[in-house]
C-alpha cells in the first residue's frame, strides 16, 4: 500500500484550507487517527504517526495503519462564504519490531502539505464594447507528500533513539478557467503541473523515567525542495527545520496525559516564495495538550476516551504581517478486536482558523484502521 | 467478542458512509490574497486581412446548375426568367414489341415552387411555349424575353397566397391539349419559359434539375391495343427536365475593388490573414469573429435570405483551393442591410493555432449558389475599396502566469 502511494503521491493529503492557497499549501500533521483523538498531544510517542522515528518501538508487533479523513469546512472571507467538504487519506504506514532485536523499522506515507482547493471569483469586464459578466475558477489538486523510511533502536530500558530518511515528492495540477456569461465566448482553461522533489532526515529520541513518565524530542531537516513546472526547473524552496518536544505522564493508571510543542522554521522559505511572486512565509509553532482515559483497566484498548486541544500558527500568509492561526479541540476513541489484531480509531476535531478577514471552521472526522497480522 | 465485532462493523459502516460523501472544494476567492498568479486578463484586438491577399473569383456554379431557378418581375436586384426543356416524349409506346400510337387525354405541367416572398400576394406564374430547338444552356435574357409573348402563352397558374412552396401545376384538357401538342418531326421536345406577375415586384425560386426538383411534363394518354381483351389502356407518360436554366436581364456586376459573393455564375471570395505570433503561439482564443463590411444594401428577396458560408481553406491553391466543409461557419445575410456582417470563426482560428501547415485563409460562399436573388458585395483590402477591408476580431487570453509554487 505504501509503495502504491509512493507512486501516486496525490493520494495522500490532509485537510485543505484557504490558508494553504499560497506558498506550498496547508501543512499536514502526520498523525494517526489514534493521535488525532487527543489533538496530537501523543504524536511524538505514537508509532503509527510519523512525527518521531523513535516512537516506532511502541508498536508491539508488525502493524499496518491506514487513516482516512473527512473534512466539513465553512469558509469565510471578504468575497463571501461557502461550505466545502472533501475526503482524504492523510496517513499510511507499516512498521514494527524486528524479532529478537531491539530494533523497529517502518515505512510511512504522509501528507506534507496540501494544495487542494478551488476558488471561484466573478467580475464584469468590457468586451467589444459590452459589459460581460465573467466567472473565474482557480483550482489546485495535489501537494507535497512525505515518504519516510524510519528505524528506532532501544538503548537499554530507558532510551530509544530513531532516525529516518524522508523523500519529499508530489505534484500539483493547477488550472485557471475563465467562463463568460455570454455563451458566444468560449471558456478559457489553462493548466500547469508543478512537481516537487526533496530529501530530508530526522532524528528522534524517547526517554522514559519509570513506567509513568517519558519525554520525547525530534529534530528534522528537510533541506529544500526543487520545483519543476511542466518539466522545467523553475524554483527551489527551502523547507523548514523542525524541532519537537513532548511530555507524557501517567498520573493514575486510568489516566494518561501528554503535551507537545513543535516548531518549524518556515521563514526559511520566505525569500524563495517572495522571489516567485508569492506572499512569503513565517515560522510556526504548534502546541497540543491531551489526555486518554481508560474506563476498563482490564481492557485498556476497549473504547478509551481521548480528548485534547491544540493551538498553532500556519506558515503561509495571505496578507503580509497577518500570520494565520488555528485552534482545535478534539475527542476520540477506538477499539481493538480479533485478539488485538485489528483495531479502529475514530477522532473528531473542530478547528478554527483565522487571519484578519479570512476565517474558517471545520469539522474533521478521522478514521484509522489498524491491522496487526 | 461478538459485541466488539458488531460495534466495529457499525463504526466501519458509518465511516464508509462518511467517506462516501461527494467532494466539494469550491469556495469564494478574494483577489489578490487568494489569487496566486493574479486573475486572467482578456485581450481584444482587430486584425486586418493581408493587404492584397483577398480576391473574388467568379464561375463556380452556372445558372441552372444550382438548387433553384430564379424568376422575377421588376425586382430591383435582378429581372430573371426561367426556362425548361423536357425530355423528349415520343408519339408511340412499345407494347409487346410493337410501337403503338396513343391519344392524349390531358396534359399537366408541374413546377416546384421552392420559395417565394410570402409578403407579396397575387402571385401568378405564366408558362410560355418555346421553340423545340431552344437550348436553355445557351439562353440569354434578350433571346428569351421576346419569345415570352401572348402568342406563346400556354397557361397561367394562380398560386394561392397561402402556398409558400411545393408543386404547382397547369392542366390542359380537351382542346387545350393542342397548346402542348408536339408536332411530328420536332423530336418530341417541349420547352417552356416562365414569367411571373404579382401585386408588387417580387421573385420566386423554382426547382432545378440539379437538385432533382425540376419541372415535369405529364401526359395522360389512351393506348388502343386491339389484340388484347382489355383493348384500351390508360397510361401516364411522364417526362422530366432534360435541361434548365434562368436568364437575367443585367447580370450582376460588383463594383471594382470589392469582394463579390454569389451572383450567377456564382462568385466566391478568398480572404487571407496573418495571426501575430502573440496570438498564434500562446493565446487562448475565446472568440474570433470575421467582420465583413457590405459595400451597399444587400439585395435579395425579402423573406428568402441567403446564407453566407465561411469555410477554412485546406490548402492555398488559389481559386481551386480545397475547402474544409467540416468546419463551416455561417451567417444569414440580412436583405437590405448595410450593417457589418459578423461570422463566428473561433474554431478556425484555433485550428490555425494548432495546425501551422493550414493556411490562415477563409473562403466566402453564398448558399444557395447561383440560386438566390441575394448577392453580397463586401469591401476588400484594395486601397480604393468603397468600404473597409475584412477584419478578424479576436478575443483571447495569454498564458496564465501561474505562481511557482
Amino acid at each position: 500500500m505504501v509503495s502504491f502511494c509512493a507512486l501516486v503521491p496525490g493520494l495522500a493529503s490532509a485537510q485543505s484550507s484557504q490558508f494553504g492557497v499560497r506558498g506550498l499549501g496547508a501543512p499536514g500533521r502526520m498523525l494517526s487517527a489514534h493521535a488525532v483523538g487527543s489533538a496530537g498531544a501523543f504524536g511524538l510517542f505514537d508509532g503509527e504517526s510519523s512525527l518521531n522515528p523513535a516512537a516506532l518501538t511502541t508498536l508491539p508487533t508488525l502493524t499496518a495503519a491506514f487513516t482516512a479523513l473527512q473534512d466539513y469546512r465553512h469558509v469565510e472571507n471578504p468575497a463571501g462564504t461557502a461550505s466545502v467538504r472533501e475526503s482524504r487519506f492523510p496517513q499510511l504506514g507499516i512498521g514494527g519490531p524486528l524479532k529478537g532485536l531491539p530494533l523497529a523499522l517502518g515505512i510511512s506515507f504522509s501528507n506534507y502539505t496540501s494544495r487542494d482547493f478551488t476558488l471561484a471569483t466573478s467580475d464584469e469586464i468590457l468586451l467589444r464594447g459590452v459589459a460581460v459578466p465573467v466567472s473565474d475558477t482557480f483550482s489546485s489538486r495535489g501537494g507535497l507528500s512525505d515518504l519516510r523510511f524510519a528505524g528506532a533502536y532501544k538503548l537499554g530500558g530507558a532510551w530509544v533513539v530513531g532516525g529516518s530518511l524522508h523523500l519529499i515528492t508530489g505534484s500539483n495540477r493547477i488550472t485557471s478557467a475563465r467562463s463568460f456569461a455570454d455563451a458566444t465566448f468560449l471558456t478559457a482553461r489553462q493548466s500547469s503541473e508543478i512537481s516537487y522533489a526533496g530529501v530530508g532526515f530526522d532524528v528522534g529520541v524517547v526517554r522514559t523515567f519509570g513506567p509513568n513518565f517519558s519525554l520525547a524530542a525530534v529534530a528534522r531537516s528537510d533541506g529544500h525542495v526543487a520545483v519543476d513546472r511542466d518539466s522545467a526547473r523553475v524554483a527551489q524552496v527551502d523547507l523548514p527545520y523542525t524541532f519537537g518536544f513532548g511530555v507524557r505522564w501517567h498520573p493514575r493508571p486510568s489516566v494518561e496525559v501528554a503535551t507537545n510543542m513543535i516548531a518549524r522554521t518556515w521563514s526559511g522559505a520566505n525569500s524563495d516564495l517572495l522571489a516567485q511572486g508569492g506572499t512569503g512565509s513565517e515560522n510556526t509553532v504548534q502546541v497540543a495538550v491531551g489526555a486518554e482515559l481508560v474506563p476498563d483497566l482490564k481492557h485498556p484498548n476497549r473504547r478509551p476516551i481521548r480528548f485534547g486541544a491544540r493551538y498553532g500558527t500556519l506558515p503561509f500568509v495571505l496578507v503580509a504581517g497577518d500570520q494565520p492561526t488555528e485552534f482545535g479541540v478534539s475527542v476520540g476513541s477506538g477499539i481493538r478486536f480479533a485478539q488485538q489484531r485489528a483495531g479502529i480509531d475514530l477522532g473528531l476535531e473542530h478547528v478554527w482558523r483565522s487571519a484578519g478577514d479570512y476565517s474558517e471552521r471545520t469539522f474533521l472526522v478521522t478514521l484509522g484502521v489498524t491491522i496487526r497480522p | 467478542m461478538r459485541r466488539s465485532v458488531l460495534c466495529a462493523a457499525g463504526v466501519v459502516a458509518a465511516a464508509a458512509g462518511m467517506l462516501a460523501c461527494q467532494e466539494n472544494l469550491t469556495s469564494p476567492g478574494q483577489c489578490p490574497e487568494l489569487c496566486p498568479g493574479g486573475t486572467p486578463v482578456v485581450f481584444d484586438t482587430v486584425l486586418s486581412a493581408v493587404q492584397g491577399g483577398d480576391e473574388s473569383v467568379p464561375g463556380y456554379v452556372s445558372p441552372g446548375q444550382g438548387s433553384a431557378l430564379l424568376v422575377s418581375n421588376g425586382l430591383p436586384s435582378t429581372e430573371a426568367r426561367a426556362v425548361y426543356r423536357y425530355v423528349a416524349r415520343f408519339d408511340s409506346i412499345a407494347v409487346r414489341d410493337t410501337a403503338r400510337a396513343y391519344t392524349i387525354d390531358s396534359v399537366m405541367l408541374v413546377l416546384n415552387l421552392v420559395a417565394r416572398d410570402t409578403l407579396v400576394n397575387g402571385l401568378k406564374v405564366y408558362l410560355y411555349r418555346l421553340p423545340p430547338e431552344f437550348d436553355p444552356t445557351v439562353a440569354t435574357f434578350d433571346g428569351v424575353e421576346p419569345l415570352l409573348n401572348d402568342a406563346a402563352l400556354l397557361d397561367s397558374i394562380a398560386v394561392p397566397d397561402s402556398v409558400n412552396s411545393g408543386p404547382i401545376f397547369a392542366m390542359f384538357r380537351g382542346v387545350d391539349t393542342s397548346k402542348v401538342s408536339i408536332p411530328l418531326g420536332t423530336g418530341g421536345v417541349l420547352a417552356i419559359g416562365v414569367k411571373i406577375a404579382a401585386e408588387s415586384p417580387t421573385g420566386i425560386r423554382l426547382g432545378s434539375l440539379a437538385f432533382s426538383t425540376g419541372a415535369t411534363f405529364n401526359s395522360f394518354v389512351t393506348l388502343d391495343v386491339p389484340d388484347t381483351t382489355t383493348s384500351i389502356v390508360h397510361q401516364t407518360v411522364a417526362r422530366g427536365t432534360q435541361s434548365n436554366s434562368f436568364v437575367t436581364q443585367s447580370p450582376f456586376a460588383a463594383p471594382p475593388a470589392t469582394l463579390l459573393v454569389g451572383g450567377e455564375p456564382s462568385s466566391r471570395s478568398f480572404v487571407r490573414f496573418d495571426l501575430p505570433p502573440r496570438i498564434k503561439d500562446s493565446a487562448s482564443v475565446v472568440k474570433a469573429t470575421l467582420e465583413l463590411l457590405p459595400a451597399g444594401p444587400i439585395p435579395g428577396l425579402a423573406t428568402d435570405p441567403a446564407i453566407l458560408d465561411v469555410l477554412p481553406v485546406l490548402s492555398d491553391l488559389g481559386p481551386k483551393s480545397p475547402l474544409d466543409e467540416q468546419r463551416i461557419s455561417q451567417a444569414t445575410l440580412p436583405i437590405g442591410g448595410t450593417d457589418t456582417v459578423r461570422v463566428d470563426v473561433t474554431q478556425m482560428v484555433k485550428l490555425w493555432q494548432s495546425a501551422s501547415e493550414r493556411p490562415q485563409e477563409v473562403a466566402l460562399r453564398l448558399r444557395p449558389e447561383a440560386a438566390s436573388f441575394t448577392r453580397a458585395v463586401f469591401g476588400s483590402t484594395d486601397p480604393v475599396s468603397p468600404v473597409g477591408s475584412p477584419r478578424l476580431h479576436v478575443t483571447y487570453l495569454l498564458a496564465f502566469p501561474f505562481e511557482n509554487p
